[in-house]
């Protein structure tokens, strides 16, 4: 049913992009990335309701899961923090999200890289596993997180003093 | 205790001020003023001291970090107290020092790397100029451990230094203006520069940064005339891309052969293999030869590169105008735990076993305080200095450290418990040496941490870690130590414990047997550099990372400059936008570092202080 809405949502832009262009200046080329109705920048005048679309794997353990495994393969982790608290890059586990934490504004973070050193995945990874890996950001701190960074219990080891 | 009055000392100090005022460490090397006042007869200093300015980012070219100014000494340093505070405006990780020439004071500072020259001849220390260089953002996407810089060079009436992005600029002392500009790295391929270029005769030298990102680490040797490159010598691949010739003999059995940083790699790797230089490069003037240490290969899981990834965690001696290798001694082959060796080597003359030896000095990150042999690159010497337990010491036959195999981690096996962790028994925050007591003064570290090695991908730009880790306080349950360590019996006489944080300043030692340094907490500290007694303590704003200096004002009165601003590796578990929750974030360092959030906060200021 959400794909279907995000499909729905993806064609309704794609359209209004299309009769725009009919009038306007020639549009920039399609990064063949979905549309995701974010304003560039803030928009003048009184705030507009906004309808982002939702992550489709939004709750779905199995791909939270995999989304685990793409953070950890694609490197996220060596900049995000081991379980994504932080390090080179900022922290995903605190309330602040720079750029917004709807699951489009995150999505659109990923495919289309920030500034200060976030890379554009945009045209590296494919557009469903973007999705995933959005999952998982999201599952940070909840009880359905995979894999939470947990201190393994330590065994008592003799160390050497120094002299 | 058979020491002069400080009042007499003064006098004598002033008289040899007289004598060799206006001379420079250029002139004085060819002079070979090597005596302080005070020195033991069993130390022989191969550098000159600083005379009233500071040239050099360790002030000479030994890395003594000695300075014989007195006026500032264990009788009066309770009167010390802050003359001036300089903000720059910018809240990452103040590392590094100032220089100070020709009355003038000149501070780096952390991204955007600018230049600051402060008039030492006026009340209040007047800006007379700020050089910008506006290297590109995107570096700072690629820095591993905050948006640092450790400093600048001066020679030829330039003041030397690398960006974040990896462009060496030459600016004019008097005038702040660029005379050149050379670009020796690739941020897009993960290279940033951190550390303070280091210039001897017409060469600048500089290094890269980049071990968590599978850089190809090397030093640069650059024109200090013009800036052209001279030659590069790598820490990976082939022979002649090492400037390894018929000149270089390491002493080491395990050391020899051709091309051994192909042969030690799987096929490939070593283009990726890490070995950057991001620490202390130190000069002999007599042997005419240049120290450095070589940082982690990369990635860290030890599983995708079998072999000893020469040459990775390794001392080098090169000549400086040639680069060409004249020894290298790998300290820790194949390693399984990010001991960067990029460590300050400190050339000194020393009675070693009833006889007078060309000493190398490297407290190492991997816990063991190493003495070498400087001629041949022989180990003499391995003693631990905090609490060690990845190899039970060196066999110094071998040359090879004596591994528990327990502690080296495999893909999906954690290795428990491992001192020192990562971030090493000492990090690359540099000791001094008084020539007075014959001893190194280290700001140690005594963490320990839970090591497991994962599958890493080389995707070009993005980190190269392969890596899962949390880091604890070692056995003991103090993180931090100051430590006066007896160069000669190879044991420690002093300590200053800290509980909850480790020490993470660079040390200075003065001809007033004081030894600065600074807490992660901000308290900026004199200690009698006998007795490791604190005399007089200050809290600065934010915790200090960097390297404190001192120098002479035209007005003939000793200063002590600091920089605070917390921030690096470790303390930017400070910043606001790592989060605790994530013990393995910040590449481990988050598990150990709880307390500093609320112990102080980030924003760089320049202090200096000087007696009532």
């Amino acid at each position: 049913m959400k794909k279907i809405v995000v499909l729905a949502a993806i064609i309704f832009a794609s359209i209004a992009v299309a009769c725009r262009q009919q009038q306007d200046p020639p549009a920039p080329p399609m990064s063949g990335l979905p549309d995701l109705g974010i304003p560039v920048g803030p928009v003048p005048g009184p705030r507009k309701p906004m309808t982002l679309p939702k992550d489709p794997y939004m709750g779905d353990p199995v791909a939270t899961q995999e989304g685990r495994q793409l953070f950890v393969w694609f490197n996220c982790a060596g900049c995000h923090g081991t379980h994504g608290g932080g390090g080179m890059a900022p922290s995903l586990r605190d309330q602040d999200w720079l750029y917004g934490d709807d699951d489009a504004h995150i999505f659109a973070s990923i495919a289309q890289g920030r500034g200060s050193g976030m890379p554009a995945w945009g045209t590296k990874i494919p557009e469903q596993q973007i999705w995933k890996l959005v999952a998982y950001i999201k599952s940070m701190r909840t009880k359905e997180e995979p894999d939470p960074p947990l201190v393994p219990p330590k065994p008592r080891v003799r160390t050497v003093r120094a002299k | 205790m058979k020491r002069q009055q400080p009042t007499l000392k003064a006098v004598f100090l002033c008289m040899c001020a007289l004598l060799f005022a206006g001379s420079d460490l250029g002139q004085a090397q060819d002079g070979a003023n090597n005596t302080v006042p005070g020195q033991l007869q069993s130390v022989h200093l191969v550098s000159p001291v600083p005379d009233g300015d500071w040239q050099l980012p360790a002030g000479d070219y030994a890395n003594t970090r000695y300075d014989p100014l007195d006026q500032i000494n264990t009788g009066n340093v309770k009167n010390l107290q802050v003359v001036d505070i300089v903000a720059d405006g910018i809240t990452r990780g103040h590392e590094g020092q100032p220089l100070v020439v020709n009355n003038t004071l000149y501070m780096v500072t952390p991204f955007p790397n600018n230049l600051l020259a402060f008039d030492l001849t006026k009340p209040n220390f007047p800006m007379r100029w700020k050089y910008e260089p506006h290297p590109n953002p995107v570096a700072k996407g690629v820095a591993c451990c905050d948006w640092v810089n450790r400093g600048a060079s001066y020679g030829d009436g330039k003041i030397v230094y690398a960006t974040l992005d990896n462009n060496v600029v030459a600016v004019d002392a008097n005038t702040g203006k660029q005379v050149w500009r050379t670009e020796v790295g690739d941020i897009h391929r993960g290279e940033t520069t951190t550390m303070a270029a280091f210039i001897v005769k017409n060469v600048v030298m500089v290094g890269n940064s980049g071990g968590e990102l599978g850089v190809r680490g090397k030093v640069t040797g650059l024109s200090l005339s013009d800036g052209h490159v001279m030659w590069t010598a790598y820490n990976t691949g082939p022979d002649n891309d090492c400037l390894i010739g018929p000149d270089f003999h390491p002493f080491y059995k395990k050391d020899q052969g051709q091309n051994l940083g192909v042969k030690t790699w799987p096929a490939d790797a070593w283009k990726h293999g890490g070995g950057p230089v991001w620490g202390w490069i130190s000069y002999d003037p007599e042997l005419n030869l240049v120290f450095y240490g070589t940082g982690n290969p990369g990635p860290w899981n030890p599983d995708q590169r079998p072999g000893d990834n020469k040459w990775t965690c390794t001392v080098w001696a090169r000549d400086p105008e040639t680069g060409q290798a004249k020894w290298a001694t790998q300290l820790v082959p194949h390693d399984a735990w990010d001991y960067d060796e990029i460590m300050e080597n400190i050339p000194i003359d020393m009675n070693w076993d009833g006889k007078m030896r060309k000493l190398l000095l490297h407290p190492a990150r991997n816990g063991f305080m190493l003495v070498m042999d400087r001629t041949t690159g022989e180990l003499l010497s391995a003693e631990a200095f905090e609490p060690v337990n990845w190899a039970s010491g060196y066999d110094l036959k071998t040359g090879l450290p004596q591994v528990d195999p327990a502690k080296r981690t495999h893909t999906g096996i954690y290795a428990r418990q491992v001192c020192p962790s990562s971030t090493g028994g000492k990090e690359f925050v540099p000791s001094a040496f008084s020539p007075r007591t014959g001893m190194l003064y280290i700001p140690a570290h005594n963490t320990c941490m839970d090591h497991e090695a994962i599958q890493a991908n080389y995707i070009v730009g993005t980190p190269y870690l392969g890596s899962s880790t949390t880091m604890f306080a070692g056995p003991g349950g103090y993180q931090g130590e100051l430590i006066g360590w007896d160069v000669q019996h190879a044991k420690k006489v002093w300590s200053i414990k800290d509980d909850i944080l480790p020490v993470y300043s660079g040390v200075l030692a003065t001809g007033g047997d004081l030894v600065f340094y600074g807490t992660l907490e901000g308290w900026f500290r004199a200690v009698d550099a006998h007795t490791g007694k604190v005399l007089w303590q200050f809290k600065t704003g934010s915790g200090i990372v960097g390297d404190p200096i001192t120098f002479r004002s035209p007005d003939g009165k000793q200063y002590v400059a600091i920089y605070s601003g917390v921030g690096g590796w470790m303390g930017a578990v400070a910043q606001p936008s790592i989060s605790l929750d994530d013990p393995y974030a910040a590449l481990g360092v988050t598990g150990a570092m709880g307390p500093i959030k609320t112990l102080t906060a980030p924003g760089d200021d320049l202090y200096i202080f000087a007696l009532k």
